[in-house]
């Protein structure tokens, strides 16, 4: 007998001879018996398309997968590239320095964090870090602006002719095309321009124009007069004052027949034009045109 | 290219699969309740992963999860399968003393099967009951064609054993 030969026998793979011999066994009756009443056997009732049903219902797969797990994910994975752009920019902008400028004929006053106050003059820009404001009070700068430190440790402005360190004090400081000033109006303000330190008490100033450093002059007020809005000068080469003065008042300036090189001494006003061009064009003799947002300057003898 | 997450594909794989893993895990263990737990549980399975399993393949993964299943969890269970009320009694014309007879040697029958071991009575009735080739429950369990026969071998063996009171 071959092996597992009932396996075959239920399969009818025996072979005639196996077969033969196997009929002849006493326990071939039990097995003929076995085979067919097993035959008879049931399992318990099953109903496939109710079961399909159930798992439909229970599961709620076939619409859930296909119209709501899918775009959900897509959308988390959406959602957390924004949020990681939105951190990461946040961050990114959070080292920025804070920065503030003023456009032409525009005046802005700024609070610094730790109080210290900044008034900015026309076409001029401040920015600094207010994230490294406790460690360093630096502020960059250029144009012109008044500065009125609170007490505590060094605050520096910097700009691109010099930089201006301080404690606590009120200062100003303009640094434009070839002309750099810083002016102290109370405590002690130290200058580093090419490499050179100097100490400016208060009621004086340092000037340099176009490279060449002035003499001091000293102002007796307590602050610029332009915070009041009044530009003053005292022996200033005219064409800073026609720089200023288009400045203040965002007009375009030509000039005709005129030295402007020659020094001004005086002020003009902010606000008002008209007393502004007279103030100018009366003490350096020379006349004046307005037409718009154009101002021309010729001399006495233009034909 | 069609897989297993198209509705039409997927109910026609249940249909045709869902009442034999019934069956199947129902000789293992004897547990309606559970058979059908099981039927659910594999086609929830099958239906997560309907990207990866082809129609072809989709058969024998149901058997792998519905096996997987119950791996470790009634073994220990005793079985007490209840076969005798499924019997048909269409056999009428019989003699009073063959009927008596019959219904003794359908008891005796139902007590031995209870006391294979799961693997053997889950091959016999696959083969008896639902006409299973043995090459498909070879599938089914994941073995050879020749361990089932094995399987089939001694089950008869036993329960001849058993049925006759050796």
């Amino acid at each position: 007998m071959q092996e597992n030969y009932l396996a075959k026998w239920l399969n009818n793979e025996l072979t005639e001879a196996e077969l033969s011999e196997f009929k002849k066994s006493d326990e071939y009756a039990s097995y003929i018996r076995i085979s067919e009443v097993s035959k008879q056997l049931k399992a318990p009732d099953f109903d496939a398309d109710n079961a399909y049903e159930n798992f439909k219902n229970a599961q709620d797969f076939l619409e859930t997968k296909v119209v709501q797990l899918r775009p959900f994910k897509s959308f988390l994975r959406v959602a957390a590239a924004i949020a990681i752009l939105l951190a990461g920019s946040y961050f990114f902008l959070n080292t920025l320095d804070q920065s503030y400028s003023t456009q032409l004929a525009e005046r802005t006053e700024v609070q610094l964090p730790d109080n210290s106050q900044v008034i900015l003059n026309a076409d001029s820009q401040i920015s600094f870090s207010e994230k490294k404001w406790t460690k360093e009070r630096n502020v960059e700068l250029d144009g012109e602006a008044f500065f009125k430190v609170a007490k505590g440790k060094k605050f520096t402005v910097s700009t691109a002719s010099g930089t201006v360190s301080v404690l606590g004090t009120q200062f100003n400081v303009e640094n434009r095309t070839d002309f750099f000033e810083v002016t102290c109006y109370e405590g002690l303000v130290s200058v580093l321009y090419n490499n050179k330190e100097r100490k400016l008490p208060a009621g004086t100033s340092f000037l340099v124009v176009n490279g060449k450093v002035m003499d001091d002059t000293a102002i007796k007020n307590g602050q610029p007069s332009w915070v009041n809005n009044e530009s003053s000068f005292k022996s200033i080469p005219l064409k800073y004052v026609l720089a200023e003065f288009e400045r203040q008042f965002n007009v375009k300036v030509e000039t005709e027949n005129i030295n402007d090189n020659q020094l001004f001494t005086g002020s003009f006003s902010n606000t008002a034009i008209k007393i502004a061009l007279e103030s100018i064009s009366t003490p350096s003799k020379i006349n004046y045109k307005l037409e718009g947002n154009n101002v021309l300057f010729y001399g006495e003898n233009t034909p | 290219m069609s897989n297993v997450c198209e509705e039409q594909i997927f109910s026609s794989v249940f249909k045709a699969n869902s009442k034999t893993i019934f069956n199947y895990i129902y000789y293992k263990f004897g547990n309606e309740e559970k058979a059908n737990d099981a039927v659910q549980e594999a086609f929830v399975k099958l239906w997560e992963n309907c990207a990866k399993v082809t129609p072809e393949k989709a058969k024998s993964y149901l058997y792998t999860v519905a096996n997987n299943l119950y791996l470790n969890v009634i073994k220990a269970e005793k079985v007490r399968l209840k076969y005798a009320d499924m019997y048909s009694n269409s056999i009428s014309n019989e003699s009073p003393e063959f009927v008596l007879e019959e219904k003794q040697f359908k008891q005796k029958l139902d007590k031995a099967l209870n006391t294979l071991p799961e693997n053997q009575r889950t091959t016999f009735l696959l083969n008896r009951i639902d006409g299973k080739k043995y090459a498909e429950i070879a599938e089914m369990e994941g073995v050879s064609i020749k361990a089932i026969e094995k399987r089939m071998h001694l089950a008869l063996k036993t329960l001849r054993e058993k049925i006759d009171g050796i």
